[in-house]
C-alpha cells in the first residue's frame, strides 16, 4: 500500500509515463480509492495541455521588426 | 570525520594510517567510500596477484607517473610488507634486473607498457604476457591495478596532496623510457578478454541493471570484466557516486568531463569552458598543474564542493580510459585521450585526440533545417542572418522571457543575443542542431542578464525545495478548461501564471512545454543533468497547476475575469 507521499514522489515520473509495470499498477492502486491525488494528476495534465496549446508569450511581428532592424543595421555596419 | 567512517577505518587497517589523499577529500564523504570500495576490491583482495605484487605495479607506475605522492605512498606500504629500501630501489631503478620473480617483471612490463599505449596493446603483448606464466585472472588484475594507479595519481595531482612520508625524492620516469619491443599495435587485434570472459547472469546482477539503466546497455567495458563481480559493484558504486548522485555540478558537466573534448568550448559558457580546460590540464598536463588551476575555477565562482567533484571526476574518467586501453573493448564512452605522462612516450609525442575522434566525427548528424542558412552566412551573406532571426526570434523572446520573468527585459535582451549569435556563428562547427545553439548563448545571455539586474534570483541555487513541494489546490478541475475563457484570457492567465513562478522552475517549463525542446536539450542548454531539468520541470508544472487551479474548478469561471463575487 503506498501514501500520497510515495504517489507524490512518482506523480512526475508517472505523467512522463516512465515506470516500470509493477509501479504503475501500485500507482494506480492508490489512484482508485485517492480522491486528492486523482484530482492532482487530472488537473496537472489539463495544466500541460493548455500551456502548450495557449502560444503564450508571442511576440508581435511589429514589435519583433525594429529590433531586428537595429540588429541589421549594426552588422552591416560593422562589416563596412 | 569521526573516527567511525567505514572507509577511513579499512585505510587504518590496510594502510596503517589515512593516507593524506583521501583526508583532502572529507567535504565529499560518498567520493571518499566510492574509492575505498574500488580500492578494496583491487587492492586490497588478494586473488590472482598478492598485494606486494600489485602494490609493487603502483609504485613502478607512480615513478613512471612522476607521481610523488603515490610513490611514497606505496614505497611505505611495500616496505610494511617486509620489503628491503635497497631491495625497492633497485626496482625503482630497473626492474628488469632487480632479480624479481618472472611473472612481476612480466606483469610489470606489460603495465608500463598500457600506460604507455596511446590506442591499446595488441594480442601479442596478451600472449607475450601468457608465456610468462600470466593467467587471464591476473592481467586483468595487472590491467585493474594499472587502471587504480591512475585514478590515485590524478586525485593527488588534483587535491594537491603533500606526500604522508619524508622519503629520499622520486627517481625521473627516463628510468622507463626504454619500454620493450615497440611494432605498433594492431588495431583489430585487441586484447581479447571479450572473447574468454565468463557470462553473468545479466538479469541477476545488480550493476548490470545499473549500467542499462545508465547507458542504455552494458557498456563493452563492464562486460569484459565479468570474472570480478566484486569489482563492477564497486565500479557501479563509484558511477554512481560521482555521477548520478553528485548534486555539484551537474550531471551534464560531469559528463562533459568524461568525455572532454566533445563540446567545443564556443558551445559553452565561460564557467563550463573553465571547467574543461581544468580537467584538460589535469589530465593531460598533470607536471604542470598546480592550485593556480584551482584558483582560476574559484574565480568563476565554482564551490570547494564542486572543484573537488571536478577533480574525483577526472579521476575516475582516467580510471576508466586505462581499463578501456587494457581490456581492448572499443570506446563506448568516446574515451577523449588516454592519460599518460608525456615524457612516458619514447617516440614523437602524438596528438591525443587522435583516433577515436576520428571515429566521432564520422558519425551521421541529421540534417539540420538551419545548415543550409548557416552556412550561406558564414560565406558572408548578411540576408540570410536576417532570415535566421527571423526563423527564431520566437524561441529566443521565450527563453529570455523564462529567464528573465519580463517582457520588456527580454525584448531588450534580445538584441544582445541575436549580436552575439552573429558574433561566434563563424565558430559555430554544427556538431549541435543550430537551434540548440542559439537557445545556449541566448541562455548564457539571458543568466547574465538577471545576474547584473537581480543578483539575488538565480537559474543555478539547488536546495532542498526540490523535494516536498506540497500542493494546496485539490478541488477537481472542470472536464474542459479551456472552454472557460478566451484565447487571449487564456494566454494572459498562463503568461501571469508563468511570471510567478521562481526563474529556475520557470525556464524549464518555457523550454520544455512552450518551445518544445527534448529533455536532452533542455538539460545541455541549462547545463543540468537529466534528473535535476526533470526535477524542475514537474515542480514548476506543479506550481503552475497551482496558480491557475482557482480559474478551472468548477466554480472557478464565476469568481474569475469579472471579479469576485464575494
Amino acid at each position: 500500500m503506498i501514501s500520497c507521499a510515495d504517489f507524490m514522489a512518482e506523480i512526475g515520473n508517472y505523467l512522463e509515463g516512465e515506470v516500470a509495470e509493477d509501479v504503475r499498477f501500485q500507482l494506480e492502486h492508490h489512484l482508485s480509492h485517492c480522491q486528492t491525488c486523482t484530482v492532482l494528476v487530472d488537473s496537472t495534465r489539463k495544466t500541460l495541455k493548455i500551456v502548450t496549446n495557449a502560444g503564450s508569450f508571442d511576440l508581435p511581428e511589429a514589435t519583433f521588426r525594429p529590433i531586428a532592424e537595429r540588429i541589421m543595421t549594426r552588422i552591416r555596419s560593422e562589416g563596412k | 570525520m569521526g573516527s567511525s567512517f567505514q572507509p577511513f577505518t579499512t585505510f587504518r587497517e590496510q594502510f596503517g594510517f589515512v593516507p593524506k589523499l583521501f583526508r583532502a577529500q572529507t567535504l565529499l564523504p560518498r567520493v571518499i567510500e566510492a574509492e575505498g570500495e574500488l580500492i578494496s576490491a583491487i587492492l586490497f583482495t588478494d586473488k590472482a596477484l598478492t598485494r606486494a605484487q600489485k602494490e609493487c605495479i603502483l609504485l613502478v607506475l607512480a615513478t613512471a607517473r612522476g607521481s610523488a605522492y603515490c610513490f611514497s605512498l606505496h614505497y611505505q606500504m611495500l616496505r610494511l610488507l617486509g620489503i628491503t629500501e635497497q631491495r625497492l630501489d633497485h626496482i625503482v631503478a630497473d626492474y628488469q634486473k632487480a632479480n624479481l620473480a618472472p611473472a612481476t617483471r612480466a606483469v610489470l612490463r606489460f603495465t608500463l607498457k598500457l600506460v604507455a599505449s596511446d590506442l591499446s596493446i595488441s594480442r601479442d603483448d596478451v600472449r607475450e604476457a601468457s608465456s610468462e606464466g600470466l593467467t587471464d585472472e591476473s592481467l586483468l588484475e595487472a590491467i585493474l591495478t594499472a587502471a587504480l594507479s591512475g585514478l590515485l595519481c590524478m586525485l593527488s595531482t588534483g587535491v594537491g596532496a603533500v606526500p604522508d612520508f619524508a622519503l629520499h625524492s622520486i627517481p625521473p620516469p627516463e628510468h622507463f623510457l626504454t619500454i620493450p619491443s615497440d611494432e605498433s599495435p594492431a588495431t583489430d587485434e585487441k586484447s581479447g578478454f571479450n572473447q574468454s570472459a565468463p557470462e553473468l547472469n545479466a538479469g541477476d546482477f545488480a550493476p548490470f541493471a545499473f549500467f542499462r539503466e545508465q547507458f542504455s546497455s552494458v557498456p563493452k567495458i563492464f562486460l569484459a570484466q565479468t570474472r570480478r563481480p566484486d569489482i563492477l559493484e564497486a565500479e557501479a558504486h563509484a558511477i554512481r557516486s560521482l555521477l548520478v548522485a553528485g548534486d555539484h555540478l551537474s550531471r551534464t558537466q560531469k559528463e562533459r568531463l568524461l568525455l572532454a573534448g566533445e563540446h567545443s568550448k564556443a558551445d559553452l559558457g565561460a564557467s563550463d569552458g573553465a571547467l574543461l580546460n581544468f580537467t584538460k590540464r589535469l589530465s593531460v598536463d598533470a607536471k604542470e598543474f598546480s592550485i593556480s588551476d584551482i584558483q582560476a575555477l574559484r574565480e568563476r565562482g565554482f564551490t570547494e564542493y564542486q572543484i573537488l567533484e571536478a577533480v574525483a571526476t577526472t579521476a575516475l574518467a582516467c580510471f576508466f580510459n586505462v581499463l578501456q586501453v587494457g581490456l581492448g573493448s572499443t570506446p563506448d564512452f568516446g574515451a577523449r585521450w588516454t592519460c599518460k605522462p608525456a615524457e612516458l612516450k619514447t617516440g614523437a609525442k602524438k596528438a591525443h585526440l587522435s583516433a577515436s575522434d576520428q571515429r566521432h566525427t564520422d558519425i551521421i548528424r541529421p540534417v539540420d533545417p538551419d545548415g543550409e542558412c548557416v552556412a550561406r552566412v558564414q560565406r558572408g551573406d548578411l540576408d540570410a542572418f536576417e532570415e535566421l532571426m527571423n526563423r527564431h526570434s520566437q524561441r529566443v523572446y521565450r527563453t529570455l522571457v523564462g529567464i528573465l520573468g519580463n517582457q520588456d527585459d527580454a525584448r531588450d535582451a534580445m538584441q544582445d543575443t541575436f549580436l552575439k549569435v552573429f558574433q561566434h556563428l563563424a565558430r559555430f562547427e554544427g556538431r549541435s542542431k543550430f537551434s540548440t545553439w542559439l537557445v545556449s548563448i541566448t541562455t548564457n545571455t539571458g543568466i547574465q542578464r538577471l545576474r547584473e539586474r537581480r543578483p539575488m534570483e538565480s537559474l543555478d541555487e539547488t536546495g532542498f525545495d526540490e523535494e516536498g513541494f506540497r500542493p494546496r489546490q485539490v478541488q477537481a478541475w472542470t472536464d474542459d478548461p479551456e472552454q472557460l475563457y478566451s484565447e487571449a484570457e487564456m494566454r494572459s492567465l498562463i503568461e501571469s501564471g508563468l511570471m510567478k513562478l521562481p526563474a529556475k522552475y520557470r525556464v524549464v517549463v518555457m523550454l520544455r512545454d512552450i518551445e518544445q525542446l527534448s529533455a536532452e536539450d533542455a538539460a545541455v542548454v541549462l547545463g543540468l543533468g537529466i534528473p535535476a531539468l526533470k526535477a524542475r520541470l514537474l515542480r514548476g508544472r506543479l506550481m503552475l497547476r497551482e496558480a491557475l487551479a482557482p480559474r478551472f474548478t468548477s466554480s472557478g469561471r464565476k469568481g474569475s475575469m469579472k471579479g469576485a463575487i464575494i
